[in-house]
């Protein structure tokens, strides 16, 4: 977390900075205006903040325009991040009743329902199938997007772990709170964690793994810095599968495959290598990078609140994505999030394929 | 405006760019107002307002900007064109409100002609997006200034601007085949592309360098280069200035190197020697070379043995790959830069070889009068005479001083370079920062210039103020 007192003296160097980061940020893609910009948005905190000029509805929406993909802070020298700078200002105007009215939805549906999208909560793992094993004992936190909406992301998922004789437990988790803590509603994010650290700290597992940068972001860093601790260790499903890598299979694949960085979990997280080495393994060839990758992948468009509040620009980022892709002559795009499996999948047409990481792994099951 | 005159504006200029492509909220003309002209950017950290447009207006095509100057010269509003607005002179502050035009969703590639290494593009593409989409067709566009990642080609052409390799590859003004563009009352009109013409004057250099104020640049056809087999770098370091000056100059009788720039001894300490061990006093001339090995062996021999005549200690490839590997640094904001009222800028002066280092004292004299740090280099060489970047800073105890400090820096280190017979500006234009200079630099040409604003744009709504034009009270 940024140290508040240090955010006066960033946002006046960022405010009048030669536009040094812009072209990679996708909000500045996605509208092609200076307002929804890094040293926009500090500008319009800067202003605040000396007295200049009050944030006012528009100011509003431009700070939660922004996808806090931190590719900006990839390119910044004097290494300022807007992305935590925002989501601090967010965190305040929740408090003042000040944030934007399209996201009082979401957070009545987590706190009432556990997920953003208003689901039954007891139709969010009552479909997933687990058979007890022999081996390791796992928590598999499948988070709230591939509980209900990229189910495959899950089923693939169990059936990779179960066929790597694992244990698998599926806790009977709530949102993990990242949708929440990303748009600033700190108190109720922090009663959804502590309901999922209660109930994973009751399991007796020896790792909990998630297949959601999101997610893994949040249990891994930000319930420690609310003061929470899980007993577990936290895991995304490419580093597990890293460390089992020598069990894994080589399929048959065709074509050309890349990986597309989530930013929760590259930028954020810094866990580059791990999806890599393993879609290496189960390809058998090394990724094709697509141009801007790793730290400086552009983001797939679906981050913090984005789709809901914005949905053309999110498509349209969503799109270049794909279009990068095939620059690279790209038949195949793999990821490891599911908000990116959605956002490509829903851009890519027929012309590129597009999978979780999980999916392309559960591939090598079904040439056997 | 009287929002009476506004809320009709607003309603002509939606049902051409549609509603979503027009914004009067005040934070949007706020966060599009200024460009990187350092005042702006002093005055934003010092908390001031700067100047604001009524209407930012973002069109998407020809046809849609010519509509919008319609309506404008209808209505005799002041449109300011915007490209990436980082420009460093103010040249996108809307001074006398009304619309500023910004042109970034006009960014499409419309043609790439690969037997004419041609390549024909909208004006709101920036810099570095067009420049990565023909490196994948293996082809460079040879223009490579550091703003190459914010600027666009609408920019670029309509300040004349010049990229760090332009000895080579020659500034925006060689590298512009065609041009189309819109005039205030919204006629269309283009210069056909082609290498080389004798039919009249060459029109489009009129609004090369016309800075949004005799028209809206709209299409451009450009040159391509294939992507140099090698680059190399040579760096030789001279007891002064004037002998590496003298070997540059020397060395263009022979060879063209890509880039070429001397640091003087204050820029050599502040930028090179805290890396390399260079001696006190001394000047780093960084070489660059594009071609073919064997071409490169050549032009990099022949201007050693140069150098080494004139008294050149050889420093390897180092610094001048370094500059080029860090070239983008410099412009980050830090905290000395950026610290309490410190301003600096940069006067990117342009002149002849015999008169070339008679301006650079001059100047350095001049602008040092005033309490500020002078550093320089020659920065773009060319066989007749080059630029230098005149860099100052300076830090004033208050808002007033330094404002006030800054502008004198500029008045007497423009008069010294007019002095001595230089011209103000290489590559970075005119905008606001220099308009009350233009007529004493152009001399009796600027009536021609002010006679064909007055008949290209007769109510002057053409980004009034900017280049001596349109000044009003
Ligand atoms: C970090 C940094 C480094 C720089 N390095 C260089 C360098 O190496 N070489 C160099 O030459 N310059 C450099 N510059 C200066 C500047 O970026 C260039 O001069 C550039 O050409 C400006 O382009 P822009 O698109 O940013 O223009 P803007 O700032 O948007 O506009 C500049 C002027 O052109 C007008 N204009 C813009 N688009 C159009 C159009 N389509 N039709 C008509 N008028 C238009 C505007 O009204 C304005 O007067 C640098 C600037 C920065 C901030
Ligand atoms: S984030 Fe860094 S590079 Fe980007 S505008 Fe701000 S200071 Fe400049
Ligand atoms: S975090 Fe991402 S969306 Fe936000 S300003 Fe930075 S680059 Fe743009």
């Amino acid at each position: 977390m940024i140290d508040p007192e240090k955010i006066p003296s960033q946002v006046r160097m960022c405010s009048a900075c030669p536009k040094m980061c812009r072209h990679v940020c996708p909000t500045f893609f996605a509208w092609r205006s200076d307002s929804p910009t890094p040293h926009g948005r500090a500008l319009l905190i800067h202003q605040e903040i000396k007295g200049t000029r009050q944030l006012d509805e528009r100011g509003i929406e431009v700070l939660y325009q922004c996808l806090e993909c931190a590719h900006c802070l990839t390119w910044c020298l004097p290494e300022i991040d807007i992305a935590e700078i925002v989501e601090h200002r967010r965190t305040e105007l929740v408090k003042e009743g000040r944030h934007p009215a399209g996201l009082t939805s979401l957070v009545a549906n987590v706190v009432e329902h556990h997920n953003p999208f208003g689901e039954a909560h007891n139709a969010r793992s009552d479909w997933i199938e687990v058979s007890p094993k022999k081996g390791k004992r796992i928590a598999y936190f499948t988070g709230c997007t591939s509980a209900y909406r990229e189910k495959e992301i899950v089923e693939s998922t169990v059936k990779l772990l179960d066929s790597l004789g694992f244990d698998i437990v599926i806790p009977d988790e709530w949102c993990c709170g990242s949708p929440l803590l990303r748009t600033g509603f700190i108190d109720e994010a922090l009663e959804q964690a502590r309901h999922n650290v209660e109930v994973l700290n009751s399991l007796d597992v020896e790792e909990i793994v998630t297949t959601c940068p999101g997610c893994y972001r949040v249990l891994k860093q930000d319930y420690a810095s609310h003061g929470l601790k899980l007993n577990s260790q936290v895991s995304h499903l490419s580093e597990f599968l890293e460390t089992k890598i020598k069990d894994l299979k080589t399929a048959r694949i065709e074509g050309k495959v890349t990986y597309h960085d989530p930013c929760h979990l590259g930028r954020h997280m810094d866990v580059y290598d791990a999806p890599r080495n393993v879609i290496q393994k189960v390809t058998g060839r090394k990724v094709v990078e697509m141009e801007r990758h790793a730290d400086n992948a552009m983001c797939c468009g679906n981050g913090a609140g984005m789709r809901l509040l914005f949905p053309e620009k999110a498509k349209a980022i969503g799109n270049e994505r794909i279009r990068q892709a095939m620059d690279v002559g790209a038949d195949m795009v793999v990821t490891a999030c599911p908000f990116c499996r959605n956002m490509l999948a829903s851009q890519s047409g027929d012309e590129i394929r597009v999978l979780d990481l999980p999916e392309l792994v559960s591939l090598t099951l079904e040439d056997e | 405006m009287d929002s009476k005159i506004k809320t009709r504006l607003m309603k002509r200029i939606e049902s051409i760019v549609g509603p979503e492509n027009v914004t009067v909220h005040e934070t949007d003309t706020v966060l599009n107002a200024h460009d990187a002209w350092p005042l702006s950017e002093a005055k934003i950290r010092a908390g001031e307002s700067l100047p604001l447009a009524d209407l930012v207006v973002f069109p998407a095509s020809t046809g849609e900007v010519a509509e919008v100057l319609k309506v404008a010269n209808e209505m005799e509003i002041p449109v300011t064109p915007v490209g990436g607005g980082a420009g460093t002179c103010g040249g996108t502050l809307p001074i006398y409100g009304g619309i500023q035009l910004d042109l970034k969703r006009m960014d499409k590639i419309l043609n790439i002609d690969h037997e004419s290494m041609l390549i024909t593009v909208q004006s709101g593409i920036v810099g570095i997006d067009l420049e990565e989409a023909v490196n994948r067709h293996g082809y460079t566009m040879g223009h490579t200034p550091t703003s190459l990642r914010a600027s666009n080609v609408g920019g670029f052409i309509a300040t004349r601007s010049g990229g760090s390799l332009s000895s080579l590859y020659g500034k925006i003004e060689d590298l512009t085949l065609g041009l189309e563009t819109v005039l205030a009352d919204g006629s269309v009109i283009r210069t056909k592309a082609v290498p080389r013409h004798s039919v009249g004057p060459d029109l489009k250099q009129l609004f090369i360098g016309s800075e949004g104020t005799l028209g809206v640049i709209t299409e451009a056809t450009l040159r391509m280069f294939p992507i140099p087999d090698e680059r190399r770098f040579r760096s030789m370091a001279f007891p002064d200035v004037h002998s590496g000056l003298t070997a540059i100059r020397e060395i263009f009788r022979h060879v063209t190197p890509s880039l070429v720039r001397l640091y003087d001894p204050e820029d050599t300490a502040m930028f090179v020697a805290n890396h390399f061990d260079v001696d006190e006093g001394d000047c780093m001339l960084m070489l660059g070379f594009d071609g073919t090995p064997a071409e490169n062996d050549l032009s990099e021999s022949k201007s050693v043995e140069v150098c080494l005549s004139k008294g050149g200690k050889d420093f390897g490839e180092g610094p001048s790959k370094r500059w080029w590997e860090h070239r983008y640094d410099m412009y980050y904001p830090n905290r000395l830069t950026t610290s309490g009222y410190a301003i600096g800028d940069t006067i990117d002066i342009v002149a002849t070889y015999d008169k070339l280092e008679n301006v650079y004292y001059a100047m350095k004299k001049a602008m040092e009068e005033h309490d500020a740090i002078v550093m320089s280099h020659f920065s773009h060489m060319y066989q007749n005479g080059g630029s230098i970047y005149m860099i100052f800073f300076t830090n004033q105890p208050d808002a007033e001083t330094a404002w006030a400090t800054y502008r004198r820096i500029w008045d007497d280190g423009v008069a010294a370079c007019l002095r001595e017979g230089g011209t103000m500006s290489h590559q970075h234009g005119v905008g606001l920062s220099r308009t009350t200079y233009t007529e004493g630099d152009m001399g009796s040409a600027f009536d021609v210039l002010r006679r064909i604003k007055k008949v290209l744009d007769p109510k002057g709504i053409m980004n009034p103020g900017k280049l001596g034009l349109g000044v009003r009270d």
